[in-house]
């Protein structure tokens, strides 16, 4: 159940979820696949700003009112966080995901 | 004091800071770049020593503890064995399992979704109580709960009550007590103190914390004295040494972190513009090693190098020792304090630290050392640049559906 959608992009939820790997979405303990929602250009790029969330989690959010189009949903077993530095592109953290699945 | 305040790096311009950032940011990717089947190797290893650690002891209890030539032995052996594989589980293995080092593996069992370690806490409270509030508001007065377990004064600028008389006792307390100590973390005292607390999330966590510390009591003072028969008094005693074991030695180590003389606390958080650069250096001047061989380092979970572990909360513990050469070489370029010393000087500084801040500052000096070199030119943020202090820490943000399950 997504009661914490609305918080995906709050920079202090994200890094909660990232730490204490709660899934963004529903704020529940993450479960292995862990699942990234992102632009192509964050795939390719191999850096999410959502916070990890259940495969579950992201479907959902895929089809509800509100998704981004250009979504896709990535898996993968673990992720890095990185915090933004100063003279970066990146102003918010990111995810890394570091053992891609499927 | 705020990061950008702290006296030990003020000497650092901003590109010294950035440089450094970025020089931490290298030793990160090769360390990423480079783990692979040794790291893998080395954890799966260390959980089988741990399991035969426990299979020894169990058996040693049951079975040595029969004949009454080798009861006392037995059971020495068995609680020791017993001991050193809890200290193992909890601190090398579930600790770092938890942040995620291994996470990379793709092991369904060795991941930081699944490992439930044994000890009271249960574990998705213990990944919110350290993992978040402790690794990312390090050394923050009145946000690291760390800091003191919320009944011990841990820094001068915590204000003096009378009831820290009584500080050498609650530290004997929490000390051989710490697994349930540690259980009731992320219950966060003070806000529970301050009637700031959701009942709702504090029943939730109290629930959750019955059910684990029931299953630890029955585990080792119920179950496995029964599989002694007669000797069930004898299993029972050598369990709860072993406990007390893990107790003292996880404690030690924990304290010997951030609270020798040299590891600072900060009391301002504009941590929602701190930069990468300027966390990496809060980690490094809010943390403290402590040398020793590498079995002392194992069976520290790694934390005799405190400072990489805050830097690299992530990156597998078995790569700590490697990436404390380069940080400390790092540290002397940058004369920023590396703070390090044997684990009974450690301690040693932490203890006293207890003693003398169980009474009024104006009673005892401090024992921070002096920072390094001139203060450079540096430009620090308004009041009105800064952000709004946070209000929702400490407190779980939880669906009503899981409310309503509890």
């Amino acid at each position: 159940m997504l009661t914490e959608a609305s918080r995906i992009h709050d920079r202090a939820w994200v890094t909660q979820c990232a730490l204490s790997r709660i899934c963004g979405g529903c704020a529940m303990s993450l479960s292995r696949p862990v699942a990234f929602l992102g632009t192509l250009d964050e795939v390719n790029r191999n850096a999410f700003h959502l916070p990890p969330m259940h495969r579950e989690c992201a479907e959902e959010l895929l089809e509800a009112p509100g998704a981004d189009p250009e979504w896709q949903l990535v898996t993968t077993a673990g992720f890095e966080f990185v915090r933004p530095g100063r003279d970066e592109i990146e102003t918010q953290p990111t995810f890394q995901p570091n053992s891609l699945l499927g | 004091m705020a990061i950008a305040d702290v006296k030990e790096y003020t000497h650092l311009s901003e590109e010294d800071v950035e440089q450094l950032g970025r020089e931490l940011d290298a030793i990160r990717t090769e360390i990423e770049e480079s783990r692979g089947d040794a790291d893998a190797a080395y954890i799966n290893r260390l959980i089988k020593i741990q399991r035969y650690l426990a299979i020894a002891g169990r058996l040693s209890l049951m079975l040595g503890t029969q004949n009454k030539k080798t009861r006392v032995p037995a059971a020495v052996t068995g609680a020791t064995l017993l001991g050193l594989h809890k200290i193992l589980e909890n601190m090398e293995i579930g600790h770092n399992v938890m942040h995620g080092q291994w996470d990379w593996m793709n092991d369904p069992e060795i991941h930081s979704s699944n490992w439930e370690w044994d000890t009271a806490q249960p574990a998705e409270q213990w990944k919110h109580s350290h993992n978040y509030v402790h690794h990312q508001f390090t050394n923050v007065l009145g946000h690291d709960n760390d800091i003191g377990y919320g009944i011990l004064r841990m820094a001068r600028e915590q204000r003096w009550h009378p009831h820290y008389l009584g500080q050498p006792i609650f530290n004997a307390l929490l000390a051989s007590l710490f697994q349930w100590g540690v259980a009731l973390h992320d219950l966060d005292i003070e806000r529970i103190r301050k009637g700031e607390k959701d009942p709702k999330e504090m029943k939730r966590q109290l629930k959750q914390i019955f059910k684990k510390g029931r299953n630890q009591v029955l585990k080792d003072y119920l179950v496995y004295p029964a599989l002694s028969g007669k000797q069930w008094k004898t299993t029972l005693k050598a369990n709860a040494s072993a406990n007390l074991m893990r107790n003292l030695w996880s404690y030690m180590i924990i304290f010997c972190g951030h609270f020798p003389d040299g590891a600072l606390h900060f009391t301002e958080e504009e941590l929602e513009d701190e930069t990468r650069s300027e966390w990496y250096l809060r980690q490094m001047l809010g943390s403290a090693n402590f040398t020793g061989g590498p079995l002392l380092h194992v069976m520290s979970g790694n934390l005799g190098y405190q400072i990489e572990h805050h830097l690299f909360p992530d990156l597998p513990s078995n790569r700590y020792a490697e990436i404390s050469v380069k940080v400390r070489e790092l540290c002397a370029k940058y004369d920023i304090p590396y703070t390090t010393g044997p684990l009974h000087r450690q301690y040693g500084q932490a203890l006293r630290t207890i003693m003398k801040l169980s009474v009024p500052n104006s009673w005892t000096s401090s024992d921070q050392p002096e920072p390094p070199g001139p203060v450079a030119e540096r430009r620090r943020k308004s009041d009105e640049e800064r952000q709004p202090r946070r209000q929702e820490l400490g407190g779980w943000s939880r669906s009503p559906r899981e409310w309503g399950d509890s």
